[in-house]
């Protein structure tokens, strides 16, 4: 007599599909924030009537170290502007925001050349900055 | 004889909370990272050749060193500034004439350029740069 042997399968549970899609989605969204400028350091300085800023096109830091960053990435002030008028490209006025994220401690031979290179780019400049809770 | 009922624990099951924690942090890391941004804005015209000398000229001048704002020659400080400017530019009616030339030196920290420049707009002057390369930029 022949004895059959008992068949196994392994099937992924259905009810663990929405925890995985969750952890995906999740997943994706971690990824393409890695790609923006939050791993800078930077303090921004702060001022009195700092109000919220419409999302950018692009952002450009100035570390701690007062090295230029266009989205994260480190470049000369030579090659901002170029770099920039890619980024922004037809864009209408308006919708040319550029985030100008600035340490606290840079001086105008540092974030004056960088504001140049925004103008020449056509960039409509934001300067990030600290609400003063301070003198409110 | 009274029967006791036997009591039903119901336990999170322990292999999950390591599951829980995991989604916990992502939580709070894209909570962290969607923190709105808050600053202000400056219109930014294309950068521009310096313009004729004696136009300018007529122009308000503002240098800014770490130590002092000075308009026109006049060493301020900021409220003083503030007032002058203001003063200066509501005889002006065009907006030709309400241009404000900034010179920084290069030693000039942010925050003091931020409050001049933020001083400048709400007199309701249109900021120009001038730099070290001669290139003049309008900031309106």
């Amino acid at each position: 007599m022949k004895i059959q042997r008992k068949r196994l399968t392994a099937s992924v549970p259905a009810f663990a599909m929405g925890d995985i899609g969750f952890l995906l989605l999740i997943f994706f969204v971690i990824l393409a924030r890695a790609q923006d400028d939050s791993h800078l350091q930077w303090q921004p300085a702060k001022l009195e009537e700092a109000d919220m800023v419409a999302a950018p096109l692009a952002s450009v830091t100035i570390d701690t170290g007062f090295k230029t960053y266009l989205d994260g990435k480190e470049l000369s002030n030579d090659e901002l502007a170029g770099a920039l008028m890619t980024i922004l490209g037809d864009a209408p006025a308006g919708q040319r925001n550029v985030f100008l994220k600035v340490h606290k401690e840079a001086k105008a031979s540092h974030f004056e050349p960088v504001i140049a290179a925004i103008s020449e780019a056509g960039g409509d400049l934001i300067h990030i900055l600290e609400p003063d809770e301070q003198t409110k | 004889m009274k029967l006791q009922r036997g009591k039903v624990l119901v336990d999170p099951p322990a292999s999950a909370s390591s599951d829980i924690a995991f989604i916990l942090i992502i939580f709070f890391l894209v909570c962290a990272a969607v923190q709105p941004e808050t600053g202000i804005s400056q219109v930014l015209p294309k950068t521009e050749e310096k313009k004729d000398k004696q136009e300018q000229s007529k122009n308000l001048e503002v240098s800014i060193t770490p130590t002092s704002i000075v308009l026109n020659g006049s060493p301020l400080k900021l409220p003083e500034f503030a007032q002058r400017l203001t003063a200066a530019l509501k005889q002006k009616t065009r907006d030709a004439d309400k241009i404000v030339t900034v010179k920084s030196s290069p030693d000039t920290p942010y925050p003091l350029w931020i409050d001049v420049s933020q001083t400048i707009k709400e007199a309701g002057g249109i900021l120009t740069l001038e730099l070290e390369s001669d290139r003049v930029i309008n900031v309106e």
